[in-house]
């Protein structure tokens, strides 16, 4: 473009030179925006991550003279621990890993179910979507392990018909359980599908109305253009779900592995060393599926695109 | 003659989508022919399409009524145990209303968890919280949505990244470090992560706001800036009234999940003189203990705290986040839809 016009290579130049002047204005500007996410990304995020990594090397333990804490290098002493040793830690992550591979789809299947149900036109819906919600609002304090130990976690015909002796016919013993423990926190695995409905609902809203009214007028029954149509478009919502959903039962406070990473890092002989080590380790076990999900998603948006 | 043809495909289509139709249904519609049921009534029983009969809705409805009493049941049960005696608690003939109510369990529970120096502790907390997390997390989300960020990528991937990373895992270097700073068993350790968009799920409202605001027309930006106004100006006059929807929704769960948390309360509060309602439930027991003992002087009379009383407690503690979103559901589930959350 310059080229052809000699006269206007100077102001290409001064354009060039005004618009990264322009860039730097606009770049300070969004740095501006973020500097509070940013400092707190250090603070919180950053320098916890690299501490934790540091003391789950370390064996920590109160400084004789009571001044603060002490560290001893022990290499990977806490992680060969946490498998060879501790006899709880693995034990519990392989159930919880089993018990996510009946939950996470449990809770997304439901989910989508209750969202196609109140997408539908009826009345009175509003008042179900208000009880469908209800459970954001209290399925993630303390009050829920006070009604889990009350028994009401569980479906309320599971004792009449003797489930459990059913299950245990079924299957193997370890399948057995792990099925029994899920049955027997049915309805609190169902309270936590709350934002998962909402994310299902706001999917369907964008599709548009024309799209299925066209699909009508050509003869296609709802249910072929449930098919054809909606389950499409939700596919990535399913795996966000999915991802959610691992993440939100992974960061539970009320997994039993949580706990015992608690239970370690008061206890004198392990300490904050080998609950951090412990921490991370879960992390990773956790962060592993959801990546594979990620991966997923952008695999078939790309096929999409 | 154009119009006369698709006319005619028009009178042929019904026909045809009766076809189409589940057998059970073509069965029950045969039937309603031959009964010679007037064609109006057929169609609001069955209807045109599968889902849109009288029919259809009226299983709908069963189905979700049956699911939200699933729902709901755990609500109820705590409820009618909250107002039970001891004796109707344990008559098996007994299951919802109680044959007396017992309103003095509330009175026990009020005792029990210091409910009011609680409530005050638990809303202070709670409220400061997701009012400094919804601005810093929407004022994040905007820079992540509009502005001009060399390495925005980067950046946002490490968002999504602390999203993933189980709180947990980082609650250790935090732990030390609070004590370190002199932050335990004051507020500040809720307080401080929500002024710089960290604390619970900040990153969660973060990935909100910013699919919220780059669903926003890109002219209102750039007219802003034709008149004059600078970017914190735009985003304050402009962007915030607009962003009342996602800013309501972050708000809400701010809130609740600030209230319901028990996790950091519990670790950063262990030996505070005062603590949040979620953590209350587990002194209700030494608290009426204390009460009593402290009232009744000689005769050292243990209140056992029993069920009723546990659940009127459990009810008392989510009350309040219970009324807040009996006013604020209309818009919450409205809003959901009008924020464009996902896209």
């Amino acid at each position: 473009m310059a080229k052809s016009q000699p006269g206007a290579v100077m102001s290409a130049r001064e354009h060039n030179r005004n618009r990264g002047r322009q860039r730097g204005r606009e770049a300070l500007r969004g740095y501006l925006f973020l500097t509070p996410w940013l400092i707190g990304i250090g603070c919180f995020v950053c320098y916890p991550i690299f501490y934790s990594i540091y003391i789950s090397f370390h064996k920590v333990s109160v400084a004789k003279d009571g001044s603060g804490l002490a560290y001893e290098w022990i290499g990977w002493g806490n992680y060969s621990y946490s498998f060879l040793k501790d006899n709880i830690f693995p034990i519990e992550m392989l159930s919880f890993l089993r018990e996510l591979l009946f939950i996470v789809p449990i809770t997304v299947i439901f989910s989508l179910l209750v969202a196609v149900m109140l997408n539908q036109k009826f009345r009175g819906r509003m008042f179900f979507r208000m009880i469908f919600f209800l459970p954001v609002i209290f399925a993630t304090g303390e009050v829920l392990t006070e009604l889990f130990s009350q028994g009401q976690g569980s479906i309320p015909f599971g004792e009449q018909y003797d489930i459990e002796g059913f299950i245990y016919g079924m299957f193997s013993p370890g399948i057995a359980g792990t099925i029994l423990s899920v049955i027997s926190r049915f309805i609190i695995i169902l309270w936590s599908s709350g934002i998962q409905i909402i994310i299902f609902l706001a999917a369907f809203q964008t599709i548009p109305k024309s799209t299925f009214e066209a699909a009508r007028i050509d003869g296609v029954t709802p249910w072929e253009s449930f098919w054809k149509i909606t389950f499409p478009v939700i596919v990535p919502f399913i795996v966000l779900n999915l991802i959610y959903t691992l993440v939100d039962q992974a960061t539970s406070p009320f997994n039993p592995i949580i706990e015992h990473i608690m239970n370690n890092m008061s206890d004198v002989e392990t300490g904050y060393g080998y609950a951090s080590a412990l921490g991370w380790i879960y992390c990773a076990v956790t962060i592993v599926p959801i990546l594979v999900l990620a991966r997923f998603t952008k695999q078939t948006n790309r096929e999409k695109r | 003659m154009r119009t006369v043809k698709s006319q005619s495909q028009f009178t042929q289509k019904p026909s045809e989508q009766e076809d189409t139709q589940p057998g059970m249904l073509n069965r029950f519609r045969d039937y309603l022919i031959r009964k010679h049921i007037p064609e109006r009534v057929r169609v609001a029983v069955i209807g045109r399409q599968v889902n849109d009969g009288l029919l259809f809705k009226a299983l709908l409805v069963i189905i979700l009524i049956s699911i939200a009493v699933l729902y709901v049941k755990p609500l109820l049960y705590m409820m009618s145990t909250s107002v039970k005696t001891l004796p109707d608690l344990l008559d098996t003939s007994i299951q919802w209303i109680p044959r007396q109510f017992e309103w003095l369990n509330y009175g026990k529970a009020i005792d029990g968890l210091k409910y009011w120096r609680s409530l005050g502790i638990t809303a202070f907390i709670a409220l400061s919280a997701a009012v400094l997390q919804t601005i810093a997390c929407g004022v994040t989300g905007y820079a992540f949505a509009r502005l001009y960020i060399p390495g925005k990528k980067i950046w946002f991937a490490i968002v999504i990244l602390t999203f993933l990373i189980p709180q947990q895992t980082l609650v250790i270097p935090l732990y030390v470090t609070y004590v370190k700073l002199g932050w335990l068993n004051t507020v500040l350790p809720f307080i401080v992560p929500a002024i710089v968009a960290q604390g619970i799920k900040g990153s969660l409202f973060i990935i909100i706001f910013r699919q919220f605001f780059s669903t926003l027309p890109k002219e209102l930006e750039e007219s802003a800036r034709m008149d004059g106004a600078g970017a914190i100006r735009t985003f304050w006059k402009i962007m915030i009234p607009l962003s009342r929807p996602a800013l309501l929704i972050v708000f809400l769960f701010s809130f609740v999940w600030h209230w319901n948390d028990y996790f950091e309360p519990a670790l950063y509060l262990k030996g505070a003189d005062f603590y949040p309602l979620s953590l209350s439930l587990q002194h209700l027991q030494s608290n009426l203990n204390y009460l009593s003992g402290s009232s009744s002087g000689l005769t050292n009379v243990v209140v056992d705290v029993n069920e009723p009383i546990k659940m009127a407690a459990a009810f008392l503690i989510i009350l309040p986040p219970l009324v807040l979103y009996l006013f604020a559901q209309r818009y919450f589930v409205e809003g959901i839809e009008r924020t464009g959350i996902v896209e």
